[in-house]
């Protein structure tokens, strides 16, 4: 009897539009690590490529933001397209660490034209 | 995850080669006075294979996704935490006689 309350208590607590009122915060610090982690890594790469490349200007950023987009769908497919699983919001997955990796790839894309093109 | 690791380490590599061969190039067009376009089309076919495999290594390497709901399978609580509030202190240990010659024992 005590089973069936709490199981339906966790349900109230659960609406339909990705809320989840109570949820286990030390894995949501877990998988936003992870989705830190593979942006930032892959910002940085991304940057060495487009150094390579030798982008200029607009191009470089066009660059980076199919990189995040791919990024992005990479993810999702890593969360098997149930991102209510693993996550409380869709903003979390797509958008987080989106302005920090742009920071980086700006970085390494300096960094890697300076010594491909101009040394 | 070592082999995730090693891909990636494997798709750095790619990427240094790929600049290195860039870089030959274009001491190549300054030697015949050309204008750099792009890289040849070798570098970039090892460019995109490159990023595809430090996509992967991405991916996978910095471990799986741990799912938040408190009622799946895999995140029961099976003991309690251990902080002050669960610990008891007032039992019936208390009346038990203070010994006060104890020696350890080996």
């Amino acid at each position: 009897m005590v089973h069936s309350e709490s199981g339906s208590e966790e349900k109230k607590s659960s609406n339909a539009v990705n809320d989840l009122l109570t949820f286990n915060a030390e894995n949501m610090q877990n998988n936003m690590k992870i989705i830190y982690y593979s942006r930032t890594f892959l910002s940085i790469i991304g940057g060495v490529v487009a150094g390579i490349l030798g982008f200029t200007g607009l191009k470089g950023f066009v660059f980076y933001l199919l990189l995040m987009a791919v990024t992005s769908v990479g993810l999702v497919a890593k969360a098997k397209f149930s991102t209510q699983t693993y996550f409380d919001s869709w903003n979390r997955v797509l958008l987080d660490g989106f302005l920090g990796g742009l920071m980086s790839f700006v970085l390494f894309w300096t960094f890697a034209y300076d010594i491909v093109h101009i040394f | 995850m070592a082999l995730g690791f090693a891909i990636g380490v494997f798709g750095v590599l790619i990427l240094f080669h790929a600049a290195y061969s860039t870089i030959q190039y274009r001491g190549l067009l300054k030697i015949t006075e050309e204008e750099f376009s792009g890289p040849p089309f070798n570098v970039v076919i090892e460019l995109s294979l490159g990023l595809v495999l430090c996509m992967w290594a991405a991916l996978t390497v910095p471990g799986k996704f741990l799912s938040i709901h408190p009622d799946s399978e895999e995140n029961r609580i099976v003991s309690l935490p251990a902080n002050l509030d669960f610990m008891i202190f007032n039992h019936r240990g208390k009346v038990f006689p203070v010994e006060m010659d104890l020696k350890l024992k080996h």
